[in-house]
């Protein structure tokens, strides 16, 4: 009974620290959402940047801030309030720990921005050395990353707390997520941090005058990867535990949601050489270990699709559907809390798929390079994770700010969904093609002095810019939702939806909470991929390269 | 005849109710599409390298 009196509500408090974190991720779709426009249009080859701006300082500014900003953000304050809901209030220690990290993040994340801003950064966003930014950025980019962590202390505190507090019982299930992704995002970041303040920082300051690219590359990787799960996990947190209570429905499984994430954990790390697949310095046979390590990510994936289906056909079979696919007729399609999650999730069916070829080894030379993969993530982070995120702030922020999803506001996250989904269908659409014709990413437009190739490329580039434009309204239109759920709607009470498992009487088994059984796997897993290639990097490494500053 | 009939809809009725089949469908499609996916860029694949 306390239990249940203790979390109707988010806490006020807490509500405001998560509140901060999402003005800033909101702020981020503006000037990023801006900045991806320009981006389509220069490259329809119609039109210019004025006053001399560069197209690869804006792909930064796009990259950088939609990429790192909107998401660490909105992560971080989604997980905050997920836990303080379901495992209880913070104390004012746990609190102050998350303001200090979040005002971290956020001087961190002005500077980094300054510095794009003042063309002083254009190193576009995977930031490769040998391209040399000014200093400020890379203490920036630290500075995100240690009040990160600050954040994801608040969590790991709490946790720890509701264990002492409930000895011998599982964790709240998305407390035990949010924990999960926390110390996921923990280990990852080790990686970032160490090239960015061992290599990258010294270098852009002139103590040290070369780089070894291919240790900073390799590094950057060990955390890009695990970062687009840090994305995802979030997402799948709404999709296996807030869209089953929002239809009506029950979760397929609680134990099965926590294997996979679990799963996420010790296999999302060591992979990262598949995005390294053509570079020379890594021996073929550690490729090929970290491919095989990177398809079993697709156990996890695939347990959460059958999972949701099964949640989906489960509560339509209950309310009397029938046939094969009946159930889908029951489900709330006028609810924007639902279909624009459910938009993300229908995307990452073709995107899990393209992920599959990108890391098959040798079949990467196909798409390598080319705007085949800027179409790939567009599907993943920018459709599956984004999407997902704009629909729990259809009612995490009403209910954090004490207001209410009105059923025009409804109406009109609907219509966003929805526009969402025609311009990413145009915009990814025509990258995967035009990537499979061997178009260039990370290019601006340019004619190749008339090259034929180059020239089938461009009618696909039109149709990136009207995608991208039909994607730019749906970014105008998702503000003016958040604007007015954050400040205009009338006052009420909104819910937060925490789903229930089918079968109560299922106990999670405690093994799952077994964090040093966990950790020590993910360690040994990331020890055993990366200690003999990374010695081979330092040992047999070539000279060193200078910093360059092309733009 | 009629008695055949009922018989049936029963069945039917029980099997709806907690039945999986759709959910069984549905992952086989979204197996069926990267396979078909994989397979295609594959054979571009051998074709140009
Ligand atoms: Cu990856």
């Amino acid at each position: 009974m306390l239990k249940s009196s203790l979390n109707i509500k988010v806490d006020r408090r807490d509500a405001k620290l998560v509140m901060a974190h999402f003005y800033v991720a909101f702020i981020a779709l503006l000037v990023g959402g801006l900045a991806g426009l320009l981006q389509v249009l220069v490259r329809s080859g119609k039109f210019e940047l004025p006053a001399g701006i560069g197209y690869y300082q804006i792909l930064t500014v796009h990259g950088v801030v939609l990429g790192l900003v909107l998401t660490t953000f909105f992560i971080m304050g989604f997980q905050l309030a997920a836990v303080s809901k379901t495992a209880g209030t913070f104390t004012n220690k746990q609190r102050t720990i998350g303001w200090i990290g979040f005002w971290i993040m956020t001087i961190g994340t002005v500077a980094a921005a300054v510095m794009i801003l003042l063309n002083e950064a254009s190193v576009l966003y995977t930031f490769y050395a040998p391209l040399q930014a000014h200093f400020v950025f890379y203490l920036g980019l630290t500075l995100v990353v240690v009040g990160s962590w600050a954040v994801g202390t608040t969590i790991i505190l709490k946790y720890a707390e509701w264990r002492r507090a409930n000895p011998g019982q599982p964790s709240p299930l998305l407390t035990f997520m949010a924990l999960v992704n926390t110390m996921m995002w923990t280990v990852a970041t080790i990686g970032v941090a160490a090239t960015v303040l061992i290599q990258l920082l010294p270098w852009s300051l002139g103590l040290v005058e070369t780089v070894n690219v291919g240790v900073s590359r390799t590094l950057f990787w060990y955390f890009g990867h695990p970062l687009v799960y840090f994305w995802l996990l979030p997402a799948y947190m709404a999709w296996y535990v807030m869209i089953p209570k929002i239809i009506g429905g029950k979760i397929f499984s609680d134990s099965l949601a926590r294997m996979s994430f679990i799963l996420f954990l010790l296999f999302s790390i060591p992979v990262g050489f598949h995005h390294q697949l053509l570079e020379p310095g890594i021996d073929p046979a550690w490729k090929f270990l970290q491919v095989v390590l990177t398809f079993l990510v697709v156990i996890p994936s695939l347990m959460t699709a059958f999972s949701l289906f099964a949640t989906f056909e489960s509560y339509g079979r209950s309310q009397g559907a029938t046939g094969l696919f009946g159930w889908l007729k029951k489900l709330p399609w006028k609810d924007a809390r639902f279909t624009v999650p459910f938009i993300g999730m229908l995307a990452f069916i073709p995107a899990g798929a393209g992920g599959i070829v990108n890391a098959s080894h040798q079949m990467n030379q196909v798409v390598h390079n080319t705007v085949w993969v800027t179409g790939h993530f567009h599907l993943t982070v920018a459709t599956a994770v984004v999407l997902t995120f704009f629909g729990v702030s259809f009612w995490l922020v009403p209910h954090l700010t004490g207001r209410k999803l009105t059923k025009k506001m409804n109406k009109l996250a609907l219509i966003q969904g929805y526009l969402w989904a025609i311009g990413m269908t145009f915009m990814s659409g025509a990258m995967h093609a035009a990537g499979l014709l061997g178009a260039p990413r990370r290019s601006s437009f340019s004619e190749y002095g008339g090259a034929a190739q180059a020239a089938e490329w461009i009618p696909y580039q039109i149709a990136q810019a009207v995608g991208g434009s039909i994607l730019f309204i749906a970014i105008i239109l998702m503000l003016y939702i958040f604007v007015n759920l954050a400040f205009f709607a009338p006052k009420g009470e909104e819910e937060f939806p925490v789903g229930e498992a089918a079968n109560q009487t299922e106990k999670a088994p405690m093994v799952f909470e077994n964090w040093k059984l966990w950790l020590g796997i993910t360690v040994l897993l990331i020890l055993f991929a990366y200690t003999i290639p990374f010695i081979d990097l330092i040992k047999n490494a070539p000279p060193g390269a200078q910093g360059y500053k092309l733009w | 005849m009629a008695k055949a009939e009922l018989k049936s809809d029963t069945k039917t009725e029980i099997e709806d109710s907690s039945s999986l089949k759709g959910t069984l469908v549905s992952v086989f499609f979204v197996g069926f599409f990267i396979v078909v996916l994989w397979v295609g860029v594959y054979f571009l694949y051998l074709d140009r390298f």
